[in-house]
């Protein structure tokens, strides 16, 4: 078996191993350390140079504070709830049916409409910028919360329909025909007989869709300006003062930032890793 | 006679005041007024706050709308904005910052605002806001550049502020011998360097010659400039800079200045707020005018000046127009600029100036001590691509001085390519 497990490795290899899997765990971790360490340490301490020593006094609850309440920060949570709630739902709700539709029909250009689905996600999307972006303006949307969800919808849809639609081609066709021949209605096949099969694959498309969201800064900054629709990932550079970082605050905003989606993973550890694998065995 | 020249004045006063007035209350502005500001800083952002509640108190019909947009990201957004859903005003930079919006027909010409008295008041700034015969926006706060430096450190080794370049080389040498940089400098960000540029071109060779080269008139591989490059390369043999200072970014390099281990630092007076938060007092740290270097050259001095513009595209032009006079006028530039707010320097002459020890020395530099003229900037004079190619150049000498004459081809053939 291939690679071979380390339990059945000479002994040096295995004393090597336990040496220095913490310490690249270690390094590995690093830059996240020094985030967390960052956010609960004065302002002064990055004039003074102070980087990597003890924090010259405690200000995780100051700095915090001042994240929570005395910024816009509320906001953009609020906001990234706002963008990502709606988008996972839209397109879980979509790339279902389209996914029964192409699992479960055979008709004529099935696998051209399918292909078009999955040519979406070789597009580059950085291309897509500045069309997009004229896109919105031109429909109003440029600048609202609508305008990302409706784009994120229209743009995930493409990999969850390839998701969905090969999880449905994997369930047992027979189902669905002895559906058919007590005479039920389609919607009716598609609602209580195959909608909750992929409970499964729902949870697992639903938790990577929130995780991709979420974490999306690049369509945040091009679609949308301030406090008043930008989600959170877009937010935290609002901490930068006019001639400085405020790496303390921003330590602390990104930590809350990232918060949702490390819960979210832990919460669902199951589903993701379904999510990741789901596919590709067939 | 003179009681009646006195009334006649009085009299003359009085029909000002009240024509004035009648003509604020024939301008009852009404409709909607749209500001996209960059001042994003809580300071800042209480100032703009606060000059909206103002102007609004002015014009109780007006309905003003306010958004604040992070600074850094504004600069990417205005592009956008200023096409597709302009405001009435928004916050920009003078100089070659606005030229790309000027050109491209974004920015509105606001002369009439500068007409008669105006122009005399922000007769320093009238420049960087001019392009062609016609100004394209108006300044709300400018601070100074200058050398900051460790005045303990100084007494301690027995030096004075220095005024000509062999008194700053002599202070360098003593600096160094006791172990203490010159200078510290962070040109991650490379425009430190363009500062330095700044400073040493201005003073080798005038303000005159420096605007010449930033608007691409004047050769790279000219004898003047390679004069300024002979100058900083003095500095970089000597050892005078912090190692490695093309890692830091300018605040990365403040503890160097904080801990001991530099003594100086050419920067703007922004330098002064972190200082002070490290616990540098008053005593400790001061400011002196960048040295003469070649003798009898005019002093010309960097002023950034931040602006408000009116888009092309506004809906409300008139309010626009009102609330840019309102901004520019010398009560409203005192309040904004002092030391609770703005903490920089107003641009109106007639304003007063905020009783800190650095903008007191920074207003009388400005306004008495800089003959030859003031920059902006070395990124905000020079366009665009000239200004990244100049200061990526400006670090590599710093790093690697060997270079200059690959350098100043580069930048040569960069200026051909630019203007």
């Amino acid at each position: 078996m291939f690679p071979t497990p380390v339990q059945k490795s000479s002994p040096a290899v295995r004393v090597g191993y336990q040496a220095f899997l913490p310490l690249a765990l270690f390094l590995w971790l690093l830059p996240l350390i020094a985030v967390m360490i960052f956010s609960i340490k004065p302002d002064v301490d990055f004039t003074t140079g102070n980087y990597w020593g003890w924090p010259s006094s405690f200000e995780g609850f100051t700095n915090y504070g001042l994240v929570f309440f005395e910024s816009a920060m509320p906001r953009y949570l609020l906001n990234s709830v706002l963008i990502t709630v709606p988008t996972v739902i839209g397109t879980v709700a979509l790339a279902c049916m389209t996914g029964f539709a192409l699992g479960v029909y055979k008709f004529k250009g099935n696998l051209l409409i399918f292909f078009m689905f999955i040519a979406g996600n070789f597009v580059p999307f950085q291309i897509l910028m500045v069309p997009v972006r004229d896109l919105t303006v031109d429909m109003g949307l440029y600048n609202t919360k609508t305008g990302l969800v409706l784009f994120h919808i229209a743009f995930q849809t493409g990999f969850a329909t390839l998701f969905m639609r090969n999880f449905i081609r994997a369930l047992p066709f027979p189902l669905i025909e002895a559906a058919r021949v007590e005479g039920v209605a389609e919607w009716r096949i598609f609602v209580y007989v195959v909608l909750p099969l992929m409970k499964p694959a729902i949870a697992a498309m639903a938790v990577l869709i929130f995780t991709f969201i979420w974490n999306d800064y690049f369509w945040a900054v091009v679609l949308t300006q301030g406090p008043e629709s930008q989600p959170v990932t877009a937010g935290i550079t609002s901490f930068n003062a006019q001639y400085r970082a405020a790496y303390h605050l921003m330590s602390a905003g990104s930590i809350v930032a990232a918060l949702p989606p490390v819960l979210m993973f832990f919460l669902m550890q199951k589903h993701f890793i379904a999510g990741l694998t789901l596919g590709a065995v067939k | 006679m003179r009681s009646i020249l006195k009334t006649s004045f009085a009299a003359f006063v009085a029909a000002g005041i009240a024509a004035s007035a009648m003509q604020a209350n024939a301008q009852t502005l009404s409709g909607d007024l749209v500001i996209f500001s960059d001042m994003s800083n809580p300071a800042p952002r209480a100032v703009m706050e606060g000059m909206v509640e103002r102007f609004g108190e002015m014009h109780p019909d007006l309905n003003i709308e306010l958004t604040v947009i992070d600074r850094e990201a504004y600069k990417t957004q205005i592009r956008n904005f200023l096409t597709a859903n302009a405001p009435d005003v928004a916050n920009w930079y003078a100089a070659n910052r606005m030229l790309p919006y000027v050109e491209a027909g974004l920015f509105e010409d606001v002369s009439d605002i500068w007409e008669g008295a105006m122009s005399e008041e922000l007769a320093s700034t009238k420049g960087a806001l001019t392009v062609g015969d016609a100004q394209y926006g108006v300044p709300y706060t400018y601070y100074q550049w200058g050398v900051y430096y460790r005045k303990d450190l100084f007494d301690q080794f027995g030096l004075t502020e220095p005024t000509t370049w062999e008194e700053e080389l002599a202070n360098c040498q003593t600096l160094l011998d006791n172990g203490i940089k010159c200078y510290t400098i962070g040109t991650k960000f490379l425009w430190t360097a363009g500062g330095w540029f700044d400073y040493l071109n201005m003073r080798t060779n005038g303000y005159d010659f420096h605007a010449r080269l930033t608007n691409g008139e004047e050769s790279w591989t000219s004898d003047e400039v390679r004069a300024t490059f002979a100058n900083w390369r003095q500095l970089i043999d000597m050892g005078a800079f912090i190692d490695d200072h093309q890692n830091y970014s300018w605040q990365e390099a403040l503890p160097f200045m904080v801990n001991g281990e530099a003594a100086s630092y050419l920067m703007g007076n922004f330098a002064v707020a972190p200082l002070r938060e490290a616990g540098l007092t008053d005593e400790q740290i001061d400011f002196y005018q960048f040295v003469e270097i070649t003798p009898g050259i005019p002093k010309g001095e960097d002023a950034p000046t931040d602006t408000f513009h009116i888009p092309s595209g506004a809906q409300n032009k008139e309010a626009a127009r009102e609330f840019l006079r309102f901004v520019v006028s010398a009560e409203n530039q005192t309040l904004i600029n002092n030391g609770a707010n703005l903490g920089q320097l107003p641009v109106n002459a007639l304003s007063s100036v905020d009783d800190d020890k650095f903008l007191q020395q920074g207003f009388e530099m400005l306004s008495s001590g800089a003959p030859g003229g003031i920059a902006q900037f070395f990124d905000r004079d020079a366009p665009a691509e000239m200004a990244a190619a100049g200061m990526e150049g400006f670090q590599e000498f710093m790093v690697f001085p060997d270079n200059l004459d690959d350098i100043l081809e580069r930048l040569e053939a960069t200026r051909q390519d630019v203007y």
